[in-house]
């Protein structure tokens, strides 16, 4: 048996340890080569498709490699963690340091080239799946097809050869050899548990303290200012609540025994305290990551909705005709629209929209006022409940945008008085919100009788709307339409959110792409420290079963165990998610509660059923003794 | 107490193996039987039969008049809880816990009050000479100390029946002594039946009665008489009868 030989074998008839490693590389792998599938995909090269999409491809592509890089570096040095004694063993027999150097290099290379091909041939596998997945997100008019991606499969193939090349290079230097002793005591040796100093378990509540409240007080674009100081404070203050706050609340619960002495408990508490320090430092990574994937996903998700909905309230019509005051033959452009529509066989409703525009009422801005008749013609449109101001009052009407709260109440209309060219004033005594005039922000409605009696008015501006029950050609019919119409007169909503999904669709697909990623390799790494700890798990509950331990009760320990291990760093993570999301709602000024709860909700079933199914096999492999 | 009627245990797979043949043993309430042989002569698969851990192929174990292979899963853990206490070879003590937590643990899981706890332990302690190092972790005490705290583990919740495999194997000599010495005194004062499997003549000398098992089967046994120096010389007379290995005579074992 050659060394070669040696090496190879112990892989191949070691298969269950080293299976652990061999699949968080692939699962890398083939991340990896699914996005490249992707952004390699001909479609993108034939012209028309967005460069910055590109570029911003190819920016992504590179974050999953280097996140690549640490994620099999960290799994790297996991497994290698779990083999300490093995390596006593071999050392005792005479293998010196540089010996082992070679092995763990030749064992990497092996393992990593396998992990390659392997991950490649997987995700070509699905290639199919994600490429239909991203055509119905992305709203591209050509369709992905299926295509041999000798590309995407040369660029995974070298980029994750050098990537082994440099992990094994790179490991086999760390691997310290530790004195003889400590080799191969490695798996009895107490690693102690930790202490916590009063001092900066302070320093970690006082940080997130600080952090979350700088984060929920600022407003507007002072969000960007205080974004990376919150990052850090934040980031320190998760650190010691892993290290120093969670030690000292176990402690705590340590010492009152009638607590800690309760049945299971005294397992559960004695093992959280003996591996906090392991646990600790996986913790904060997951939280840290979790947190990054919350807020990409939530701030894309969110941006887009803030665009589309902005949109959508703004322009309350189908269509919207809003000449500009040189235009000729308004009347016959707008018959155009009218006809356009007919020629589709979409039904309709236009509205020709007249405001005139008072002065005299809010220092220098002239205040648009409309007769009721024509507010309540339009209102039935977008679903709105008429108004019926009485003789010598007015109604005062918030335009429904999402900025609402900001801009009115600068101009405290329901405080001003109307003069009638009676000389009599009026003021407004209800207010309402309603988005039937397009494009105004706030104005009055008075009675048909009352209008007549205004002062001559100042400016007046003509508008046309349409209104459709919804038809499909719409998108189509607007693109044509804008296209003959002056720049800007015509505003067809569909198309606008159509042209908006579709050069904001690649960017919302790579980010969900590299959140999902992140995520799911959380999820792997604490599915790799449940792992690490299996064979001190089988131990210990092989000698308390002995005892006189049931099966139940061990189950009930082992669901707490994993649910502590799964749920701690989300749970803090989604705090975190909820308070950057928040200040991100600051930052536009626009409310993402529900974008928050979809994105933060999804997430936290996903890790549930990551829960379930890892606690399935761990507790399986457990009783496997 | 301990009724064993003519139990085997045949080892399934492609090459069926055949650990125990009919084997019967009778002990009295109070008794501290002893059970010899050379390697593979099935001593540690009695002990498994009877302390519930694996099941026998055929034949009858009945425990306080109970047959606990009859039981249910959960049942069985609680029969092992309140019923049975075991001391290992390799003390089986959790790292995890301190001295104390360790010994505490079988009241822990049956859910005892914490001051009745906190008494126990301290009067097992007391009684088993380590109440300095309750605090300790097992990793901070000696081999002879945890396996003192093994059995204050054993003991603490009474049981009828102590099993103990090979509890000096890895004990040195002085230790090993006081380990037999203490086993011996609770068996005297708490009236606490113990079944002791060991190759260490030494140790077994402590026994009442000594077992001796040979390929599976029933040797002989023999009982101790009023001094413990002339039984220790019939147990290695014996021994040399049973023609096992020349290290199964000495204290270094292997099991």
């Amino acid at each position: 048996m050659t060394f070669r030989q040696f090496v190879i074998r112990n892989v191949f008839r070691n298969s269950r340890l080293y299976a652990a490693y061999f699949l968080s590389s692939m699962f890398t792998v083939m991340v990896f080569f699914t996005f490249a599938n992707f952004a390699f995909h001909p479609v993108f090269y034939e012209g028309s498709f967005n460069n910055n999409a590109l570029l911003g491809m190819g920016v992504a592509g590179g974050i999953i490699y280097v996140f690549s890089f640490f994620f099999v570096m960290y799994s790297m040095s996991a497994f290698l963690q779990s083999r300490k004694k093995e390596f006593g063993i071999l050392m005792i027999h005479g293998m010196s340091s540089r010996q082992i150097r070679t092995m763990v290099f030749l064992e990497n290379l092996l393992i990593g080239v396998l992990a390659t091909v392997m991950g490649i041939s997987l995700g070509l596998l699905f290639s199919k799946a994600v490429l239909l997945i991203a055509e119905n997100v992305l709203i591209i008019s050509e369709s992905l097809s299926f295509y041999m991606p000798w590309n995407a499969m040369g660029v995974t193939f070298f980029s994750f050869v050098v990537l082994f090349l440099l992990i094994s290079l790179f490991v086999a230097f760390l691997l310290r050899t530790k004195k003889l002793t400590e080799l191969i005591k490695s798996d009895r040796t107490s690693k102690g548990e930790p202490k916590a100093s009063g001092l900066l378990v302070f320093l970690s509540v006082f940080l997130l303290g600080a952090g979350y409240i700088i984060a929920l007080s600022v407003e507007g674009l002072q969000v960007t200012a205080v974004f990376i100081p919150v990052a850090i404070l934040v980031m320190i203050g998760t650190y010691f609540l892993f290290t120093q706050l969670s030690v000292f609340l176990i402690h705590r619960l340590k010492k009152k025994k009638s607590l800690y002495w309760k049945k299971t408990n005294m397992i559960l508490l004695s093992d959280l305290a003996f591996r906090m320090k392991d646990n600790a430092r996986t913790f904060f990574m997951v939280a840290i990551i979790s947190t990054v994937a919350f807020s990409a996903i939530g701030t894309l998700f969110g941006l887009q909705s803030y665009l589309t909905k902005g949109l959508v309230q703004a322009n309350p019509y189908d269509l919207t005709y809003h000449p500009y005051e040189e235009e000729e033959n308004k009347e016959a452009k707008a018959e155009i629209v009218s006809r356009t529509l007919e020629e589709e066989g979409v039904n309709y409703e236009v509205r020709k929209v007249e405001v005139s525009y008072f002065s005299g009422i809010s220092g220098e801005s002239n205040i648009p006022v409309v007769s009721s008749s024509l507010y309540n013609s339009l209102a039935p449109l977008v679903d709105r409940s008429e108004v019926h101001p009485t003789e010598g009052e007015a109604v005062m009407v918030n335009g429904e945008l999402p900025q609402t709260d900001t801009v009115n109440p600068s101009r405290n209309l329901m405080d001003k008085d109307i003069p009638l060219a009676t000389g009599e004033t009026i003021s407004p005594d209800e207010s309402v919100v309603s988005s039937a005039l397009p494009g105004i922000v706030d104005y009055y409605v008075v009675s048909d009788d009352t209008y007549e009696n205004l002062p001559e008015a100042a400016d007046s501006d003509v508008q046309y709307v349409w209104q459709t029950e919804g038809s499909e050609e719409l998108v189509e019919i607007g693109t044509q339409l804008s296209e003959e119409f002056p720049p800007g007169s015509l505003t067809a909503i569909d198309s606008i959110i159509y042209q908006i999904n579709k050069t904001y669709g690649p960017i919302l697909f790579i980010g969900l792409f590299i959140g999902i990623v992140f995520f799911l390799s959380a999820g792997s790494f604490l599915y790799f420290r449940l792992y690490t700890d299996l064979e001190e798990d089988r131990k210990k509950f092989g000698a308390i079963r002995k005892l006189g331990l049931t099966d139940q009760e061990m189950t009930r320990v082992v669901t707490k165990q994993t649910g502590l291990l799964f749920f701690t760093p989300i749970l803090v993570a989604l705090f975190h998610g909820v308070v950057a999301l928040t200040a991100l709602a600051h930052l536009f000024d626009y409310n993402l509660v529900k974008e928050s709860f979809y994105v933060l909700s999804s997430f936290a079933l996903i890790q549930i059923l990551y829960f379930l199914v890892a606690r399935m096999i761990y507790t399986r492999q457990l009783k496997n003794v | 107490m301990l009724e064993i009627d003519k139990v085997s245990k045949v080892y399934g797979g492609k090459m069926a193996h055949r650990a125990l043949t009919d084997v019967s043993l009778k002990v009295e309430d109070g008794e501290f039987v002893g059970i010899m042989g050379p390697s593979g002569s099935g001593k540690t698969t009695l002990l498994n039969m009877i302390s519930t851990i694996d099941e026998p192929t055929s034949g009858e174990v009945v425990i306080n008049g109970e047959n606990p292979h009859n039981l249910k899963k959960q049942k069985l853990a609680e029969f092992r809880r309140q019923v049975l206490g075991f001391v290992f070879q390799d003390f089986n003590l959790l790292p995890t816990l301190s001295i104390e937590e360790n010994i505490v643990l079988p009241l822990t899981l049956e859910g005892e009050k914490v001051k009745e706890m906190e008494k126990k332990s301290l009067q097992i302690a007391r009684k088993l000479g380590i109440e300095e190092i309750l605090n300790k972790r097992i990793t901070e005490v000696s081999g002879g100390q945890a396996q003192r705290a093994a059995i204050a583990r054993a003991m603490i919740h009474e049981p009828r029946l102590l099993l103990a495999d090979e509890p000096t194997g890895n004990l040195d000599s002085k230790s090993s002594k006081d380990v037999m010495e203490l086993l011996e005194t609770m068996n005297k004062e708490e009236k606490t039946t113990t079944l002791l499997v060991t190759h260490d003549p030494q140790a077994a000398s402590y026994c009442d009665r000594v077992v001796f098992i040979r390929d599976g089967k029933f040797y002989s046994e023999i009982h101790r008489g009023e001094k413990r120096q002339p039984f220790f010389q019939q147990i290695m007379d014996t021994l040399a009868f049973l023609g096992g290995e020349h290290d199964d005579l000495s204290s270094v074992r292997h099991s």
